[in-house]
């Protein structure tokens, strides 16, 4: 039966409301405004994990976001279990279950505990120098590593909770609603600006909502209940936005900041459903006021990592603000006054204080002396040298330190307790100043990194910029606010404060024992089980950088990325080194500052909305007659149309055959259209193809040939000379975007002297496209008025027509080589047309064929498709297209670089045509063509970019590049595939009518 | 006959917020950089383009709205009658773009335009929009050329609390279909 240590003086918690949970298993009971941490500690539960690699025994350590030890798993349903939560900043909700992580069978009794006894044997870096031989080992050890690894369980199922993104905006945001923090929104409020001020906990005030001590007090009021009135004003602040349970995750250049609010997480079980559990904020903010406060160091000592050893203002946190006793009887180790505010706060709530050690000499400060006059009894110049008991303390060792602080001296003191609060001094939360890009300043005479200079409008106040004492931190911060914001705020200049003030410091990073180093455990990072030893081990082997200690020795690399335990990793590095610190730097903060969920990060974009998609206006059409979609950039373009249980091989196959034989139909709205106006619009033309475009008869259609300024093939497409200042352009269906981009920016920087515009129309237009020997007779039926005939509307060539007194543009232009027309129609009648056309070819049985059969049929006649047959390194010589390039031409993008030494070399990779000798064996796109088998290295020629089995042809046929392909025509050659090898000749890259007899058929 | 077909056709109401497509509407792209194209347009429209980034002019009938320097969006206020929307494209096209004064295109299809009103609109912008909407929401007649959800969008302050957006009509389900999403959660 398990302890009731909860004292009945919190006004936080809600002790009329009693929840229940569960802890591995275990029903238990809380209150209303609890965290599971202060819960279980209520029900005398410190031992709450095992540590990483020794499986020793952890509890809880701290009271908020920089826990290390008390990592649980909440909940246990396969998709929403969630694991490595901090039982710290977990608010108790009815229905909550967690459990301890990193134990097996139980947190109580752990087979992994075996670990510690072999923990000489496993010292920092043992994996490194173990499983690095022999090398064809890993496979086994990395099975192993690979389980071990890792704490918690991730779920197997999707999640089913919903998770959303906003946008916000604001002229100041306050990060933290501390005291400071409270100065700060207020002040930017009434100075109106458009304010908004978050904090990560429940209710605003941070550690002065629940400092209730003589020695801190505010115009006669003790601290507390002055700043309770303070929260109380800042509701009828217009300007003013506050969010609680938001915490600040990342802080981007130019004020661009990422914070998670929790909605729902706090939330009973019945009522979370259905609604937004977290949303991620995307903030802009014009000034950020950085008012994060500080972090209370831990000491390293021996075995300083027992169930029961806490931060001391986190065991003043829970008897003060959750009424929770964490022991009975509770000694302190400090190097500093803020253990004495603890032993005060517990004295006042009757809990037994058994001493304080303190390391120094001496204090005369004001809260000492008002713990001296309660009796507390107080070892100066005292250490505690080891710890006892396994699953949770139960006494502390303790001796004099000598004069230089090095060694310990005289007779070990034995005292027993079952908690012990630890306090090292304060860390400044900078972690969001450096993650915009600020430079840290080093403070000698209390050891902390300071915000010092910054690109960005911000500024850090209150102890994350190293004031700790009350009074230093409402004058300093009224001072900066004032300047930062230009503004004059009176509400704060004239408080009358008193405050006690520490004069007297001391610090040892690493506290010395009676025992050598090497018999001692003093951990520095907890969760990853790195001791100081391991650190002075990596400075031994030769690594001097604080990046490469922190990799060698994992310290700071867990999921509480070394909170509590940078600053003695850094201190003793720089002692045992014997460089400043100031010199040696940090490690790089990294956003998140606290773990996000993949949910937060994802928010919506799942399911449906995972990606955005484009759907052409003949879309539904497809959906019905059951197309199969292919993703073309962001459209859903139909890839081919299964009849029965057809695979796509059968449907494509049918659907080619029918194209050539009578009439096939496709949708080929997908294609980008760029309208191009101007008195200029030839010269443009001339200026961005490689082919020649002045002659081009209105009426007239022609292909073109896009390069890059490196001269490598960029973008293709027919371009269609409306009238005489007026063209069409089409692109590639994924790069219409890009080019429109590129031309526009050719236009504006380059060309600024030509009369041309360009309008996307992409959208404006449906196109359908009827292509086979029955084509003409079908487009006939659709628009009888419209002259056929070969002379009248021969091939590459346009007419604007009417359709139901729709207008419409039809071209006679063909990808497939058959003859074929091109209807571009506004996109509103598109699927309309496409219905029409379907039903005026029934009686030839057209074809809706896709983008697979698409590919195919332009394949049989060797047209290139650029960004499958070119990959950005293929000029038009390479695909044997040299026709293309305008010899008279004074210039055109990527005109001079087909003439570098590199781009006219005859080995370069050209494009050819691949017969199997197998002619069913159809080659795999991207596989290896080679000369010699074997012979090794084997040298690689070329490689397989296009390759399909023709039903046409009844043969497979492939395109491919091959180096210096152009002169192997009948050269055979060799596909090797992982268990066979093909053999392929090498032949010209048109497979089917080569006279181009269908074309004008 | 052929059927016009617009991608939407549906209009959706939560609280504070009404979402409905209002199609067929006349759209044309106007582009030019002298100073005749500008007196041209006043003339035929009775509006003269804004020069203002971000800003538009109206009459009754039709509204110009700021794009870039050299062009501008013309929409009709109203929904137009299917035979007629030919007519002021052809108009426009004859004076200026064979004038070679500049360019007209007809982008009618080319976009898709949505109405938002109700007092959460912007709330609903927000969710996927990261343009600062804090002056433009009380700027009758403010343009602005912004993503929501990723997708490209111009939208146009119509009056208080009532918005006209335009996205490309092969967008525009996915974005239908995400506003309806989002405004659940508003």
């Amino acid at each position: 039966m398990s302890k009731n240590l909860r004292i009945i003086n919190s006004k936080y918690i809600d002790q009329t409301s009693r929840i229940s949970f569960k802890f591995d298993g275990k029903t238990l009971y809380g209150f209303k405004g609890d965290t599971l941490a202060s819960a279980l500690l209520a029900n005398d539960i410190h031992l709450v994990g095992r540590s990483f690699k020794y499986h020793r025994p952890r509890g809880i350590m701290a009271c908020g976001p920089e826990e290390p030890n008390a990592i649980v798993q909440v909940g246990s349903d396969a998709s929403m279990t969630e694991p490595n939560t901090r039982a710290t900043e977990i608010e108790l909700y009815e229905g909550l279950e967690a459990s301890s992580q990193n134990c097996w069978p139980s947190v109580n009794f752990d087979i992994g505990a075996v670990n510690n006894f072999f923990s000489p044997l496993i010292p920092a870096a043992f994996y490194y120098k173990t499983f690095m031989w022999p090398a064809n080992f890993w496979k086994l050890y990395e099975y192993f590593i690979r389980k071990s690894a890792g704490l918690g369980k991730s779920p197997t199922e999707p999640d089913k909770d919903i998770y959303d993104h906003r946008y916000l905006h604001c002229d100041v945001l306050v990060v933290g609603g501390g005291i400071s923090g409270i100065i700060a929104a207020k002040t930017a409020a009434k100075n109106n600006f458009n304010t908004l001020l978050i904090d990560d906990k429940n209710i605003l005030g941070g550690t002065t909502l629940f400092q209730k001590n003589e020695c801190f007090k505010i115009n006669n009021s003790y601290s507390n209940e002055w700043l309770k009135k303070e929260i109380e004003n800042l509701k009828s602040l217009k300007n003013l936005t506050i969010k609680t349970r938001t915490s600040l995750a990342a802080y981007h250049s130019y004020n661009y900041l990422l914070a998670r609010e929790n909605l729902t997480d706090h939330l009973d079980l019945n009522e979370k459903k259905d609604k937004i559990r977290q949303r991620l904020w995307k903030i802009r903010a014009k000034k950020v006021i950085i008012a994060t406060g500080a972090m209370e160091r831990p000491l390293i000592f021996n075995n300083n990592d027992r169930p029961g050893i806490m931060l001391s203002s986190s065991i003043k946190k829970y008897i003060d603000y959750y009424g929770v006793k964490c022991g009975q009887q509770i000694s302190l180790f400090t190097n500093n006054d803020s253990a004495y505010e603890t032993a005060i706060s517990l004295s006042n709530s009757g809990v037994s204080v058994n001493s304080v050690i303190d390391i120094r000499d001496k204090s005369n400060s004001l809260i000492v002396k008002q713990a001296e006059k309660l009796g507390i009894k107080i070892h100066w110049k005292h250490t505690v040298v080891n710890t006892n008991g396994y699953k949770k303390i139960n006494s502390i060792e303790i001796m004099k330190l000598s004069d230089d602080g090095t060694t310990v001296v005289g007779k070990k003191m034995k005292e027993g307790c079952d908690c012990l609060g630890i306090s090292g001094g304060w860390t400044p939360r900078v972690h969001l100043f450096t993650q915009s890009g600020g430079k840290l300043k080093f403070r000698d005479n209390d050891n902390v990194f300071l915000p010092d200079k910054s690109e960005l409008d911000q500024i850090s106040i209150g102890s994350c910029n190293g004031d700790f004492e009350l009074d230093e931190v409402t004058k300093n911060s009224v001072n900066l606010i004032n300047k930062f914001l230009k503004v004059n705020n009176n509400d704060y200049e004239n408080l009358e404060i008193i405050s006690s003030k520490e004069i007297d410091k001391k610090n040892i990073w690493l506290l010395p024992s009676d025992k050598p180093l090497g018999k001692t455990k003093p951990f520095l990072d907890f969760q990853n089980d790195s001791t100081a030893n391991d650190v002075k081990l990596a400075l031994r082997e030769g690594f001097k950088s604080i990046e490469h200690v922190k990799r060698y020795t994992t310290t700071g690399m867990a999921t509480d990325q070394g909170k509590l335990s940078n600053m003695h990793a850094l201190g003793i590095i720089a002692e045992t080194a014997g460089v400043k610190m100031g010199e040696l730097g940090t490690t790089t903060f990294r956003p998140p500052y606290t773990p996000l969920t993949f949910g937060a990060i994802v928010g919506r974009n799942v399911g449906e909305f995972f990606d955005i998609t484009r759907k052409t206006p003949i879309h539904d059409w497809h959906a019905k007659h059951n197309a199969e979609f292919e993703n073309v950039g962001q459209w859903k373009r139909a890839w081919y149309y299964p009849i029965g249980n057809e695979n796509m091989h059968e449907a494509v196959q049918r659907e080619s055959k029918a194209a050539r034989d009578s009439a096939g139909i496709l949708d080929a709205s997908t294609l980008g259209k760029i309208d191009i106006q101007g008195s200029d619009a030839s010269e443009f033309l001339n200026r961005v193809y490689t082919n020649a475009w002045s002659k081009l008869e209105i009426g007239k259609c022609r292909y073109g040939l896009m390069l890059n300024e490196d001269g490598m093939v960029y973008d293709d497409g027919v371009t269609t000379r409306i009238s005489e200042n007026h063209y069409l352009m089409t692109t590639t269906t994924g790069g219409a975007a890009n080019v429109l981009g590129k031309l526009e920016d050719y236009l504006q920087t380059e060309w600024p002297e030509l009369d041309v515009y360009l309008t996307s129309v992409t959208d404006h237009y449906a196109t359908v496209s009827i292509c086979g020997p029955n084509s003409k007779k079908i487009l006939s039926k659709v628009i009888p008025d419209l002259n056929l005939s070969d002379k009248e509307f021969p091939h590459m060539s346009f007419k604007n027509a009417l359709i139901d007194n729709i207008k419409c543009r039809v071209m006679r232009i063909s990808f497939t080589g058959e003859h074929s027309y091109e209807i571009n129609i506004q996109s509103s009648y598109g699927k309309s047309l496409w219905e029409k056309c379907f039903e005026a070819g029934k009686e030839f049985n057209i074809t809706p064929y896709g983008t697979e059969t698409m590919h195919l049929l332009r394949a049989e006649k060797g047209f290139i498709i650029a960004g499958q047959d070119t990959d950005g390194t293929m000029t038009p010589v390479d695909l044997q297209m040299d026709w293309i390039i305008s010899k008279k031409k004074y210039d055109f993008i990527g005109k001079r670089s087909l003439y570098r030494s590199d781009t006219i070399r005859d080995d370069r990779k050209q494009l050819v045509g691949l017969l199997t000798d197998d002619p069913k064996e159809v080659l795999e796109e991207g596989a290896q063509i080679v000369l010699e088998t074997k012979k090794q290295p084997i040298e690689m020629l070329g490689h397989v970019t296009s390759s399909y089995f023709s039903p046409n042809l009844n043969k497979s046929i492939a395109l491919a590049v091959v180096k210096n392909g152009k002169k192997l025509k009948g050269q055979k050659m060799f596909v090797p595939m992982k268990n066979k090898t093909i053999n392929v000749t090498i032949t010209d890259t048109v497979f089917l009518d080569k006279e181009n007899k269908r074309l004008n058929a | 006959m052929l059927n016009y077909n617009s991608p939407i056709m549906e209009t959706k109401e939560y609280p504070d917020i009404k979402i409905s497509e209002v199609e067929p509407i006349l759209k044309i792209n106007l582009r030019g950089k002298n100073r005749d194209f500008v007196t041209k347009v006043g003339k035929e429209l009775s509006i003269i383009p804004p020069v203002d980034p971000n800003t538009s002019s109206s009459n009754e009938k039709l509204n110009l709205l700021w794009l870039s320097p050299d062009e501008w969006f013309l929409y009709s206020n109203n929904k137009i009658e299917l035979k007629d929307s030919n007519f002021l494209e052809d108009s426009l096209f004859n004076e200026i773009s064979k004038k070679k004064l500049g360019s007209v295109t007809n982008v009618s299809d080319h976009w898709v335009k949505i109405n938002l009103s109700g007092t959460k609109i912007f709330d609903l912008l927000s969710a996927g929009c990261p343009f600062n909407f804090s002056n433009f929401k009380n700027s009758k007649g403010a343009v602005t050329q912004t993503l929501v959800n990723h997708i490209d969008v111009i939208i146009h302050n119509k009056n208080t609390n009532e918005l006209n957006l335009f996205v490309r009509r092969s967008f525009s389900m996915h974005l239908w279909s995400w506003l309806n999403d989002s405004a659940r959660f508003i």
